[in-house]
């Protein structure tokens, strides 16, 4: 079937838009518990999703047999027209230059190339640098994935594109008066090489587990909290990312609706989010066709741009710059984010300390849920240390914190110069690849959660 | 269709002379989006597939595939099947299959005709006529309707129809700041749910968030409705029962087997075979019949859980608790339908005196699954006095133990479902609400 006068016949028949993104997916899935290859798994599939509007509804219709792209298309087709008529509120999709490219991510080691042997051996080996007497269980988490995409859609865009994408998770587990567990995630875009600098990462999670297995409960109350790289990138992306999703300004869902142009953080504030760095979150297309480009969400405190798909561009009467993105062809492309990164800054580390009587030292962090209508966030860190009289003394654990994004973006009084990524899988009912990152922050007060 | 993709499985694997189990599901599912006040659009997916496991000397390898391609597939799982380390694993043979609802013909229907529109509308409707000043900001509902088998080379070979239907609504009021969110959410196998007063209680509720109450300094009571509570415990507390933490020594329950670890009117079993549970099946998806395991009986820890291949390693037989995310993920071991019974209160009598009444936290996924400790945000909350709600409360830090906190928990009587899906893992429970009364709150 040729997809390009599927969709042209769909247009044909009144469609305001439509369009077909058909994937296949190649995958190895690896598990190594405490040196026993546990899940190996390699597979396989392709699928397509296909998307009408017409008028102001739109249908999604997909599939895994390609050889019913023509009624899915169809049924989409019916469905937008019956939604049509119910909706009050009118939609439609910016304009962007017809695409018609083909990007093939580079892999400069191919992981087709090396078999599962290989690559479990190179998980023991790794498994082998994680073993010490304080840690008692390893869990070592390998995936690459390689997706083949197109996209054609019915305003003149055809886009081919393959994405490599590696990670590897160690999780380690070592016991004291409770059970402590540390995690980190090595990994990107690209081929096995991303894997290979994992080995630079073992002593990061022993580090990590060695001062949980030490540490006691942190004190409770508002606090000046400084956060490590890693936290920064996540507090970056959940506290302030998230609001900055089209969808969620558009539909009333954000607390940086109707903000742009305004201070909504300190000078010492830049974030950007940029699928074209290097990172788990590239990609040279977003899943409507259009080109990627790099977001400066915030420039030195002032909101600057939203992520944005066509239809949220559309509603806002701003310019698309990439932001649909879809977990695989079941669904449908929600405005996601890709690089997260709070710009470095100019300070040293101990320049951030040591004004501190009383504070805490973040580091990592092991989730965190925010609500962007509200303007809330929750995290945890993974470890953390207590900050007394300008220095840092003993290990935390079970430490949180919370509060208002717009307050606590304000109250950033110190950026330092070091700068480092994360990798992650950003979760809004579908799963995406995303890095964030960042410097060390010191927030002048935060609320922190603790027993004691 | 799928019976016969597994069969077909089936067969390649004796003629290849390889032992293994074959899981094939099919289902239908269709989603509408709320955003804005009314429906954005709607997501139709069919989706169908193969999980085959091969094992070969103790060895096992997982392949996936769609109909069709079974052969490849198992050829590639027991190639893969030499790289993997062995296991004991005993596959099912033949056993009684008792009966358990988990399919409701109006679901299908309802989904067939395309009622979800009319429904997802009556929700929206039901929340906006509650305040003029309410938005249904965000929410959806879902239908699915679909089938499940599972054959192994033992000669099990069983296949049950499933529906289930979800609805959820925030209703929001828009604000200088920023803005009141609540949201509802109600979830079922059987076309029994109303969705009108789902966007009736959204809407309540965000009204009842408008006046604000300072964070009370004095320790009080912590009452959780099921939807706050379901999440703390499926974090906290539900990964000590899993057989593989216990025997790696992540679990407090490790060694205590008929130990005392609940107040004495706590019992948490987990059920597949209740009629209607969100996680209730005959069967689990390796195959062994389903029963109900009870896990605290009266106070008394009773069992941990396992799947086949946990079983083989800790040296018991499986309680029916392998689980998978979909087709393309293996068996692993999961909680399938867990309920807490007990002396159960008037919900009414939870909120007496001064109490903090938590409707969600966030950060449960934050808990702890070792030690079961916890440290998060409830949000939304509200201080109450003698079942009053007297205003909400913003950004009040939760902490505790969870384990630690079955000694002292009174149930309420409000028992409600619960289903989420978090990786490849499900949260399916019954839960009423649940006081608690040695949490530390700050903020
Ligand atoms: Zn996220």
């Amino acid at each position: 079937m040729d997809e390009k006068k599927l969709t042209l016949d769909v247009m044909d028949r009144g469609a305001v838009y439509c369009d077909i993104r058909k994937e296949r997916w190649y995958s190895t899935v690896l598990n190594l518990k405490d040196g026993v290859p546990e899940t190996i798994i390699q597979g396989e599939e392709e699928g397509a999703m296909t998307r009408v509007l017409y008028g102001n509804g739109w249908g999604y219709v997909g599939t895994a047999d390609m050889s019913s792209l023509e009624s899915a298309m169809d049924r989409a087709f019916m469905m937008a027209k019956n939604s049509d008529p119910l909706r009050k509120q009118k939609t439609g999709l910016a304009h962007v230059d017809p695409q018609h490219s083909k990007v093939i991510m580079p892999m400069k080691e191919d992981f087709r190339d090396i078999s599962p042997e290989e690559k479990l051996d190179f998980l023991r080996d790794i498994e082998g640098h994680l073993k010490c007497d304080f840690v008692k269980s390893t869990d070592i988490r390998y995936r690459d994935t390689l997706v083949k995409k197109e996209i054609i859609t019915g305003d003149g865009t055809h886009v081919e594109m393959e994405i490599p994408r590696t990670v590897t998770y160690m999780i380690i587990t070592g016991k004291s008066d409770t059970v402590q567990m540390a995690v980190h995630g090595v990994g990107g875009t690209g081929g096995f090489e991303m894997s290979r600098s994992t080995y630079d990462h073992v002593d990061t999670v022993k580090d990590m587990l060695k001062n949980l297995l030490k540490a006691k409960s942190p004190p409770s109350g508002k606090l000046p909290v400084v956060m490590d790289p890693h936290l920064t990138g996540v507090f970056s992306h959940e506290a302030f990312g998230h609001a900055a999703e089209g969808d969620l300004v558009a539909s009333g869902n954000s607390c940086l609706k109707g903000k742009i142009g305004e201070k909504v953080a300190s000078d010492m504030v830049t974030i950007k989010d940029d699928p074209t760095m290097d990172g788990y979150g590239t990609f040279p297309f977003d899943d409507e066709g259009t080109k990627a480009k790099n977001r400066i969400l915030v420039k030195d405190g002032v909101l600057n741009d939203f992520i944005l798909d066509r239809e949220n561009a559309w509603k806002l009467g701003m310019e698309p710059n990439g932001g649909a993105r879809a977990e695989d062809f079941r669904v449908k492309p929600l405005v996601r984010m890709s690089n997260t990164i709070l710009e470095p800054g100019d300070m040293h580390f101990e320049e951030l300390i040591e004004g501190i009587d009383r504070g805490i030292y973040a580091k990592s962090t092991s989730g965190g849920q925010v609500s962007p209508a509200q303007g809330t966030f929750q995290f945890n860190a993974q470890v953390a240390f207590l900050i007394e009289n300008g220095e840092i003394t003993r290990p935390l654990r079970n430490v949180s914190f919370n509060g208002f994004t717009l307050e606590t973006l304000q109250k950033i009084v110190g950026v330092s110069k070091d700068f480092e990524t994360g990798v992650g899988h950003c979760g809004k009912g579908q799963s995406a690849p995303v890095t964030d990152g960042g410097a060390n922050v010191l927030i002048s007060q935060v609320t922190v959660g603790g027993r004691e | 269709m799928i019976e016969e993709s597994v069969k077909s499985a089936l067969g390649h694997l004796a003629r290849l002379n390889l032992q293994g189990d074959v899981y094939g599901e099919r289902s239908q599912k269709v989603t509408f989006s709320i955003m804005n006040g009314e429906i954005a659009d709607s997501t139709e997916y069919e989706d169908m597939g193969l999980g085959i496991r091969v094992i070969k000397d103790g060895r096992i390898g997982f392949g996936y595939c769609v109909p069709g391609k079974e052969r490849e597939c198992i050829l590639r799982a027991a190639e893969l099947s030499r790289l993997s380390g062995t296991s004991g694993i005993i596959l099912p043979e033949e056993q009684g299959i008792c009966n358990v609802k988990t399919y409701d013909e109006k679901v299908r229907n309802a989904l067939e005709d395309g009622m979800g529109s009319e429904l997802c509308g009556n929700m929206i409707d039901a929340a906006v006529s509650t305040h003029k000043d309410i938005i249904p900001s965000h929410g959806g509902l879902f239908m699915g309707s679909g089938t499940r088998v599972i054959g192994n080379t033992n000669g099990i070979f069983l296949s049950q129809d499933f529906t289930a239907i979800a609805g959820g609504i925030a209703a929001s009021i828009p604000g200088e700041r920023t803005s009141l969110v609540a949201s509802e959410s109600k979830c079922s196998r059987r076309m029994d749910m109303d969705f009108e007063h789902l966007g009736t209680l959204a809407g309540d509720k965000v009204l009842s968030m408008k006046s604000k109450s300072e964070n009370p300094s004095d320790k009080l009571p912590v009452v959780m409705t099921p939807h706050a509570m379901g999440m703390l415990l499926w974090f906290g507390l539900i990964p000590s029962f899993n057989g593989e933490n216990v025997r790696k020594g992540k679990s407090v329950y490790q060694g205590r087997i008929d130990e005392k670890v609940a107040g004495e009117n706590i019992s948490i079993v987990d059920d597949p075979t209740r009629d209607w549970g969100m996680g209730s099946f005959p069967f689990d998806d390796e195959g062994v019949a389903a029963s109900p395991i009870p896990l605290i009986s009266q106070g008394y820890l009773r069992h941990y859980f396992y799947d086949l291949k946990e079983a083989a390693s800790s040296d018991t037989i499986s309680t029916g608790n392998g689980t998978r995310g979909s087709f393309k993920t293996p068996p692993q071991i999961g909680d399938r339908n867990i309920i807490i019974t007990g002396k159960n209160h008037p919900v009414q009598q939870l909120t007496e005196g001064k109490v903090i009444l938590v409707d969600g936290v966030m950060g449960a996924h934050t808990s702890s699954p070792a030690s079961g400790d916890f440290s998060v945000v409830a949000n939304p909350a509200w201080l109450v006095e003698d079942g009053v709600k007297l205003g909400r409360l913003d950004g009040l830090m939760l902490s505790g133990n969870l384990p630690g906190s079955l000694e002292t928990m009174v149930l309420g009587d409000d028992y409600e479902k619960l289903y989420d899906t978090i990786g490849s893992m499900s949260i399916r429970m019954e839960l009423p609400s649940i006081r608690l009364t040695d949490i530390t709150h700050s903020g």
